[in-house]
């Protein structure tokens, strides 16, 4: 979108954030707040001025003694991969698609990736965040220890806030070691079973074809596992990018019956009920339809389907709109997302 | 111990009308059972596991959920805050129930509502209500090959409903992280009685994580009513050592180099000596007693990845000077070892009348620093002050060991625990990782948060809990930046 938008802003530090913020606020305006676009370039196109964090880059302080790396919110995730991985150290966050991600768009968005399975989700390596609200206001949650319960935890509120509530501008994440050891695996045919015989498995993706599963462990365990379970080395899944729909895992197979009826190319994150779609507009809105039916939420990636990317799946909750309302008073930051 | 309504129970202290009108409706919705009002029913809910007491104009016990809320209505009716509480082992006065100026909370224990409510095996969570103890669930779940991950030192009596509300810790934090990451859902119940499921078991979250604020709200929120809880297959494989070392910098060093190493230990537990000889007579868990300071360390998993982990950290150790290190043989072993780093408050209450625990983090790179520090903080106020550490994380316990009886004491004390507080604060650290902030802490958040950040989460708490009454004057300043920060709050006894 930024390309069409009214106007481009590309602040360099907090104190001209909090400026977009409060002028935008005061002259009743909105706006979106813009990585590397690997998400909102997959977003139906908006009109409203962006708030771009191209100029808020930089690794701001990275200990590895500590397992703790300060980053800027607009810095990749590529680049920031490549300074840990000179420690022997990453943070599991994983770039969505191929398109590049900054550190604050992966968060704001929190979807999840593969590895989420084995690593936890991307709310949880996060320990401090610097933003600025929707009113204007600087602040700081968290801090650069790996535990601390010092006030309320707004990290977890601003992971997945989706360009709500704040900007983003700085996040202090905890690291781990690479795994030592790291391979993929595949079935011959796909066995969604597969993940519930296996030893915390970094991820297990299944296609149509195979089911795939990633060790991240001790290279003799790995051989053992998949020896056990009957994998032979393999090639990483490709993932369908123009949808995701999530359920709760428990109607995963229920959802999986559905999907299968329709005329799409699905990956199927097996433990953690998500699946990777491609299809036609139409195919895509009676996989929303089949996911909502089961609990479940639709995001459509894809701007040329024509169909709103959020779905009722997604629709807010009162609290919810109390807690945006608190912190975005006049509706400054992205306030219809999740109606479109 | 169930006192009769009306002023004479209440001794000492006339009630006003809204509190005798509010006891009469609380005694028609939880019978006499389930309401204390007497002087001694009192007196057991006056304060948690810390020092800080006061008194609760009543408590309430209520059996289920729809209970809870008709407790909650009749409390907003009349205008009256109320304290959540479950089993009372909080450590910073979260449950204690301080009111404004002459207004007593109604203590509301969810220590009843204690069932385990679903066990979902193949989707590996559980559904329980708040009063469960958190070893019962990790013993249901045992039975299926399943684990629940946070382990506090004090899980065989706090509840998952506490754990929750302070977003817990344990000694497993190292790789498996702290409550809130096992934490699916919430159902919180507001002032009103209405209860908000907040998120739910969906990898990705459908609008804002109002379950993650929750966590560790510390009942200024609401009252968690429920929760969905993580489990996690049962490791296949654990490795358990026992290293001695001569000097606390030299085990500070051996923590540093194991959190760099490429395999992370799952558990660095710390103790120093004191601890050492202490739990030894206790629980005769085999310590080496010629230690300055020992390190327990664990890994789990696989047993290729768990036996590599063990050689490193060997070799790691002896690099930094261990003078003993002793892979537990087995299960026996392995639960021996833990049961003396567990036993630590059994021993300490055994040996002394009195313990002041207190609860800091520094970045783990900083943990040799802090450790002096405290040794020198307890020289300097002439305690003895005792040190158990999650090392791993960075998170110092340090226990002082006191009479409250001997004169000036209390202030000896409690200047220890400020200047520890104070010199975690110094070396980049907080000031509590995992106890919580409740009331102890309240005026410390000042020092480590400007106005600006105190504005937000201010904002935050009156967003989801609009009308005040659930746990007041608790985690936030109510003045910021003004004063010295006090370890006795105003309203609180010690
Ligand atoms: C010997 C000892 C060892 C300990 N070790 C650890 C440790 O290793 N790690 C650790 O994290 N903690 C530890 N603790 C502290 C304590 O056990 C934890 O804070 C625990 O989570 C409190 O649970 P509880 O059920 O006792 O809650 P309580 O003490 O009753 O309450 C704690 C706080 O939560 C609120 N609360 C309780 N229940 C609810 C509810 N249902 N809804 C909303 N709010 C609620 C209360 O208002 C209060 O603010 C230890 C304590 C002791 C005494």
């Amino acid at each position: 979108m930024g390309v069409n938008a009214t106007s481009y802003l590309e602040p360099t530090g907090t104190d001209e954030v909090v400026d977009a913020v409060t002028r935008t606020r005061g002259r009743a305006g909105t706006l979106e707040i813009r990585g590397a676009g690997s998400v909102l370039d997959r977003l139906p196109a908006g009109e409203a001025p962006v708030l771009s964090t191209a100029r808020l880059t930089g690794i701001v302080d990275h200990a590895p003694a500590d397992l703790t790396v300060t980053v800027r919110a607009g810095t990749r995730l590529d680049e920031l991969r490549e300074r840990l991985a000179e420690h022997g150290q990453e943070c599991p966050i994983e770039p969505i698609g191929e398109h590049g991600a900054t550190v604050g768009g992966r968060l704001a968005t929190a979807l999840a990736g593969p590895r989420q399975l084995g690593a936890g989700r991307v709310r949880d390596w996060l320990l401090r965040v610097r933003f600025v609200t929707g009113a204007g206001t600087p602040a700081t949650a968290g801090g650069v220890t790996v535990k601390d319960v010092t006030g309320f935890d707004l990290c977890r509120l601003l992971t997945g806030s989706w360009g709500t509530l704040g900007v983003i501008t700085e996040a202090t994440l905890k690291l781990r070691p690479i795994p030592a050891h790291r391979a993929w695996y595949a079935s011959d045919t796909p066995r969604h079973d597969v993940a519930s015989q296996l030893y915390r498995p970094a991820a297990v993706v299944s296609t149509t074809e195979r089911t795939h599963v990633l060790f991240e462990d001790h290279p003799d365990d790995a051989g053992a596992q998949a020896a056990a379970a009957d994998l032979s080395p393999a090639e990483p899944p490709a993932l369908p990018a123009s949808a995701r729909a999530v359920v709760d895992p428990a109607r995963l197979a229920a959802l999986r019956a559905d999907l299968a009826e329709l005329d799409l190319t699905v990956a199927i994150h097996d433990q953690l009920g998500l699946c990777h779609l491609d299809g036609q507009a139409d195919a895509l809105a009676a996989a929303r339809a089949a996911a909502e039916r089961h609990g479940g939420a639709l995001l459509v990636l894809d701007p040329s389907a024509g169909l709103p990317a959020f779905g009722r799946g997604h629709a807010p909750t009162a609290l919810a709109g109390r807690v945006s309302a608190a912190l975005d008073p006049d509706d400054v930051l992205a306030p219809w997302r999740w109606q479109r | 111990m169930t006192g009769g309504v009306g002023p004479l129970a209440t001794a000492g202290r006339e009630l006003t009308g809204p509190e005798t009108s509010l006891l009469a409706r609380l005694e028609g919705i939880l019978g006499g059972d389930g309401l204390r009002t007497g002087h001694l029913g009192r007196a057991t809910y006056r304060r948690d596991a810390s020092f800080l007491n006061a008194d609760p104009l009543a408590v309430a016990l209520p059996r289920t959920v729809e209970q809870t809320a008709q407790v909650l209505r009749a409390c907003r009716d009349h205008g009256i805050p109320f304290t959540p509480r479950a089993a009372g082992t909080g450590l910073a006065g979260g449950a204690t129930p301080t009111g404004e100026a002459g207004v007593r909370p109604v203590v509301v224990s969810v220590a009843r509502m204690d069932r385990l409510r679903q066990l979902d095996v193949p989707n590996r969570r559980a559904w329980v209500e708040p009063g469960l103890v958190n070893a019962r669930l990790g013993k249901a779940a045992a039975t299926h090959g399943l684990r629940f991950a946070p382990d506090p030192a004090s899980q065989i009596a706090a509840t998952l409903g506490g754990n929750v509300a302070t977003n817990a810790g344990g000694i497993h934090v190292l790789t498996y992280g702290v409550m809130s990451q096992h934490v699916l859902a919430v159902e919180l119940m507001d002032a009103d009685g209405v209860v908000h499921v907040l998120d739910g078991a969906r990898a990705e979250q459908a609008g804002l994580d109002l379950r993650g604020v929750t966590v560790g709200g510390e009942g200024t929120l609401g009252i968690v009513v429920g929760a969905c809880l993580r489990l996690l297959p049962s490791p296949p494989a654990v490795g358990t050592l026992l290293a001695g070392f001569p000097s606390l910098d030299a085990a500070a060093a051996a923590v540093g180099a194991l959190v760099v190493s490429d395999r992370l230990p799952d558990a660095v537990e710390l103790m120093d000596a004191r601890a050492v000889s202490l739990v030894e007579g206790y629980a005769q868990a085999g310590y080496p007693q010629d230690a300055a300071a020992v390190l327990l360390l664990e890994y789990e998993g696989l047993p290729a990845g768990v036996d590599a982990g063990v050689v490193t950290a060997d070799h790691l150790a002896r690099e930094h000077g261990a003078t003993s290190v002793v892979r537990a043989d087995g299960p026996d072993q392995r639960a021996r070892i833990w049961k003396g780093r567990k036993a630590v408050a059994g021993a300490i209450a055994k040996r002394a009348p009195d313990f002041y625990l207190q609860d800091v983090v520094v970045p783990r790179s900083r943990l040799g620093e802090m450790l002096d520090a405290v040794v020198a903080i307890g020289e300097r106020e002439r305690l003895e002050i005792l040190t158990v550490v999650h090392a791993g994380d960075g998170n110092l316990h340090p226990f002082v060991l006191f009479d409250r009886r001997e004169e000036g004491m209390i202030d000896r004390v409690f200047a220890a625990g400020h200047d520890i507080v104070a010199t975690a604060l110094s070396l980049d650290g907080t000031v509590t990782g995992e106890h919580g902030v409740g009331i102890e802490k309240r005026d410390f958040l000042g020092e480590v948060f400007d106005a600006d950040d105190l504005a937000v989460q201010r904002a935050v708490r009156d967003a989801i809990e609009p009308s005040g009454l659930a746990n007041p004057d608790k985690v936030l300043p109510t003045t910021v930046g003004c004063g010295e920060a006090r370890m006795v709050p105003e309203g609180a006894w010690v």
